[in-house]
């Protein structure tokens, strides 16, 4: 048997990951367990979208530091600052955008309204039908295929252990001390911290803790290389939609379309009733896009709590595990809220608070 | 020579002429057949160079699932073991 | 246009007609969707329209025998039809579908897949040079358009498929210029008496390789193509002995080409399975990895079925068995007066299987095979990826083919991955020290083939999108 850590991660996400991290530049002891691949959850399938655009008021400061981490972590995670357009195509949608964008610009996020010219001449083969456009010149993309291999790179590194294959089936408590039961063997550890995404609940159920986690399953799609069609990261008023292409020519689509399944029957299923209509939408916002085959659509599972805040800082009840997940645009402000969360389980105080996880939740 | 396979070619009555541009060429096929049968009967195998060494290609699995052998016909891409080529369409490669 | 019946089956190969004829005959609604203009499968692959008329041979007639079968049944048969996405939803199966360009709806309460077999290339240089091609891609220009890819071919690989190939491009003139096969005359002696129970196939390749014999065409036996050589196309092939275990040894030789016909034994097409949500395993002596099927083509999912080579390599008399005796199982769902003897087909399918299982392991690539790719090898022809890439990713920590995938894109171009796995498993069996039943394949993904979106998305009008409430501010 292992002896034991000063720390173990369930769930080699970005959240898990980048709080290993940390944790790494003050030498405690740590391994990251994941059940499969790291970053094989959310981080590995999300749509890479870094939009100011699309994040949460009360989240702005952090996406605005998330930025920074991104840039910093650059071509290894095949980071690349666009900027970013959001259009409405009806009155309605461009009320919305004009609400909306307003108060994220007022959060601190550099956005500003563009005019049809101007918007034409950035991007020629958007469509003509667009009614009102933000733009956000800190919007961009990173690759998130990369992630696992991102983060063993940089696990290595800083000499983080990481167990992958590993799944957690059981945790108990003796004395000052965790036992994991694991499929690769029991771990022991002295602090705890729960970052598996959309699997969240089950095992913060282990030690007796009920937090209300649910998943969204979210829709990504891409088609084969393509010649240019777009510079910038494109968005729809309603957040419905993200396009990106890729500098190998590819074309991202998401926007969150909901396929099927649930995180414990697997991954999740694609779903034509969703897909269709996504893709539509995209040719809709970029007319060119008709003649590109779709090569891959896939569903992964974003977490969230009723009132869509994160879940960051100490388990309720029980001493000396964390949590962290459940972050919305959590891709975006991973690299970051992984840093404060290392600082909380350090016992220092964090540069921006963090989301008490035994708040009260009240539905949005 | 004795053989025990007999040589059938002289049997094989083919459908009628039609003709296709292919980057520019003329190429003749006979109806029904597709368009990388009709360019392979006139010698062009190389139909596109792949994206990231540049390095020339073909058809390979000849049924639709390698997607070795795609040429642009109407601005979309399209397996050539698979379209059928009809009298003038246009077909361009992916040769750089 | 949606459709409904009680029984839909994708392919229509020797096992998905006859399933379909059979779950007809006994008063089910059924569909039969394949991607080829007509019915018949790889082996009984139907001429083109561009063949007026041509001298009949084995496949055709077995062909035109199966699809005057189709024609006297009661299925319904949508060709040229490709099936992207398969779901479950509210009990049924539904299935999407391209015709005609454009994406339709069929809804199943049984669903059986007849997907077949693919072809395993075992990665060489040279392998992505215009004018090589799989033996199967060969065998579909010869039935198809009775056309052979160039005018001195080089036939290499496993197994029979060799010797039909190369009597085939005899048959429509060409030369064979040599053929390259690791077996030896002694592997073939082995599989001999599992084949005295088609005594007219035995026959059939005894004359194949008498006549190739007569002809003076070099047969190279225990020999691979160690090397495909040409800057644009196809000049020569570098030809090497193998040892038993297949490794090329050092000695070689050149023979001037201006094609290849290459492949290394069948695997069965597992994506449909996969993407029905059946489990797979890893059977070596069917070709590799297989879905969780019982010999009554019946899975662990509610009204699943498959048949044919998509459980294994079983070649296509068993497939025609399996196909009957699926379609009943199938049909047994539908409705409760199934009423055909089963015992007799049992019996044949167990007999035709032991044929096709003696040509599988003779195809089967061998250990020493996979050293034909070299560290500068393409592994993925999409992603022009070679074995160094690969192998970079795993010493950065990839252990999966997933994970390899993520970080090379190696499997994420238009083929999806089908044919690099396969290859990529090996490596990585082998430098892990696993076995290949250890290394997962990728997960599925629809679109089972490319489309364009266009044509997923048809016709619509902006305002008839059902847009989804925005997420909170
Ligand atoms: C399809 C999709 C698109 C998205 N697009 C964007 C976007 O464009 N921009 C953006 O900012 N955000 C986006 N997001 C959100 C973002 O991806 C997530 O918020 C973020 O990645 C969550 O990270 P995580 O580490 O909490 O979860 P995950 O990445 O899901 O990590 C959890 C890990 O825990 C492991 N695990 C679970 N159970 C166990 C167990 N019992 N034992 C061991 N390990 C276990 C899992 O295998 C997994 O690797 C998207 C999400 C999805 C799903
Ligand atoms: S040759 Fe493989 S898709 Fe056409």
């Amino acid at each position: 048997m292992t002896s034991a850590y000063d720390l173990a991660i369930v769930g080699g996400g970005i959240m898990g990951c980048s709080t290993a991290l940390r944790l790494a530049e003050n030498n405690m002891k740590t391994i990251v367990l994941d059940q499969g691949d790291l970053g094989q959850g959310a981080s590995g399938v999300n749509a890479g979208t870094l939009s100011l655009q699309i994040k949460r008021v009360k989240l702005m400061p952090y996406a605005l530091k998330g930025h920074r981490e991104w840039e910093a972590m650059g071509e290894a995670v095949g980071f690349k600052k666009t900027g970013g357009y959001t259009l409405a195509f009806t009155e309605h949608e461009a009320e919305l955008l004009h609400e909306r964008q307003a108060l994220k610009a007022n959060a601190g996020a550099p956005i500003k309204f563009v005019s049809n010219n101007a918007l034409r001449a950035a991007e020629q083969n958007l469509s003509h039908k667009i009614l009102a456009a933000s733009y956000c010149s800190e919007d961009g993309y990173a690759n998130s295929s990369l992630t696992g291999q991102y983060y063993r790179v940089r696990l290595k590194q800083n000499e983080v252990e990481y167990r992958e294959q590993c799944c957690v089936t059981l945790i108990t408590r003796n004395n000052s001390c965790f036992e994991l039961i694991t499929t690769l063997g029991n771990i022991q550890a002295k602090r705890l911290l729960l970052s598996a995404g959309a699997w969240l609940k089950p095992i913060a159920a282990y030690l007796g803790v009920d937090l209300p986690v649910r998943a969204r399953i979210n829709t990504v799609s891409v088609t084969e290389r393509m010649p240019h069609l777009l510079s910038s990261i494109v968005g729809h008023a309603t957040g419905l939609l993200t396009i990106k292409q890729k500098t190998n020519g590819t074309i991202l689509i998401g926007g969150g379309w909901q396929g099927r399944g649930t995180p414990e029957e697997g991954r999740g299923n694609v779903s034509a009733n969703t897909l269709l209509p996504n893709l539509s939408l995209a040719q809709h916002v970029l007319p060119e896009l008709a003649n590109a085959r779709v090569t891959r659509s896939w569903v992964g599972f974003e977490a969230n709590v009723p009132d869509f805040y994160p879940l960051a800082g100490a388990l309720p009840g029980i001493d000396n595990a964390f949590v962290l997940g459940c972050v919305r645009g959590g891709y975006t402000i991973g690299p970051y809220i992984g840093r404060l969360m290392g600082d909380f389980i350090l016992g220092q105080e964090p540069e921006l608070p963090l989301f008490d996880p035994g708040r009260e939740f009240n539905e949005v | 020579m004795m053989r025990l396979i007999p040589n059938h070619t002289s049997q094989i009555k083919r459908a009628k002429e039609i003709s296709f541009r292919f980057d520019g060429q003329t190429i003749k096929a006979h109806q029904g057949e597709t368009i990388l049968v009709a360019l392979m009967g006139n010698g062009i195998k190389h139909l596109r160079d792949a994206p990231v060494d540049v390095k020339p290609r073909g058809a390979f699995c000849c049924i639709g699932l390698c997607q070795e052998c795609v040429v642009k016909v109407d601005g979309q891409l399209v397996e050539s073991c698979r379209k059928i080529a009809t009298d003038g369409l246009v077909v361009q490669s992916l040769r750089q | 246009m949606i459709k409904t019946c009680d029984v839909a089956i994708i392919g229509a190969g020797p096992a998905g007609a006859n399933a379909g004829i059979m779950a007809a005959s006994q008063g089910c609604r059924t569909i039969i969707i394949d991607e080829q203009a007509k019915a018949g499968g790889q082996i009984w692959r139907a001429k083109s329209a561009a063949i007026k008329s041509a001298p009949n041979t084995p496949e055709t007639i077995d062909g035109d025998r199966l699809r005057a079968s189709i024609d006297a049944s009661n299925v319904t048969h949508i060709a040229n039809a490709r099936v992207w996405q398969i779901e479950r939803e509210l009990e049924k199966w539904v299935l999407r579908l391209i015709i005609n360009g454009r994406s339709e709806k069929i809804v199943s309460k049984v669903l059986i897949l007849a997907t077949g077999a693919r072809e395993y290339v075992q990665p060489t240089p040279g392998w992505t040079l215009p004018g090589v091609i799989g033996l199967a891609g060969a065998t579909a220009l010869i039935k198809q358009d009775l056309v052979i890819p160039g005018k001195k071919i080089v036939v290499s690989g496993t197994g029979p498929l060799i010797f039909y190939v190369a009597s085939e491009i005899r048959r429509l003139g060409g030369e064979v210029s040599a053929i390259v096969t690791p077996n030896s005359p002694v592997d073939w002696m082995y599989a001999i008496p599992s084949m005295f129970s088609r005594p007219e196939l035995l026959w059939r390749g005894f004359v194949w390789v008498a006549d190739l014999l007569l002809s003076g065409t070099p047969i190279f036996w225990r020999n691979v193509i160690k090397q495909i050589d040409g800057e644009t196309k196809v000049q020569s092939v570098t030809v090497s002995k193998v040892n038993n275990d297949w490794s090329p040894l050092d000695q070689k030789r050149l023979i001037e080409a201006d094609s290849v016909c290459i492949g290394y034994g069948l695997q069965a097409a597992t994506e449909t399975s996969q993407l029905s949500g059946i489990d797979l395993k890893h059977q070596p002596e069917l070709g590799g990895w297989v879905p969780e099927v019982w010999e009554n083509g019946e899975t662990a999912i509610d009204g699943l079925f498959v048949c044919g080579d998509g459980t294994g390599i079983r070649g296509a008399a068993a497939a025609e068995i399996h196909g009957k005796l699926v379609g009943l199982s199938a049909a047994e769902i539908i409705t409760s007066n199934v009423n055909f003897p089963r015992s007799a087909l049992l019996t044949s399918f167990r007999r035709a299987s032991r044929f096709g299982m003696a040509m599988t392991a003779l195809s089967i690539p061998r250990k020493g095979l996979q050293k034909l790719t070299t560290d500068k090898t393409i592994m993925c022809r999409c992603e022009s990826l070679r074995r160094c890439d690969i192998e970079h990713q795993m010493e950065a920590g990839a252990a999966t083919i997933n994970a390899i995938k993520s970080g090379s894109r190696a499997g994420m171009g238009p083929c999806g991955g089908k044919y690099c796995q396969t290859a990529i498993a090996k490596l990585i069996a082998e430098k892990e020290h696993r076995t290949e039943a250890e290394i997962i394949p990728p997960t599925p993904r629809p679109p089972l083939r490319p489309v364009p979106a266009s044509e997923l998305s048809g016709e619509f009008e902006y305002t008839d999108l059902p847009i989804p409430k925005p997420a909170p501010l």
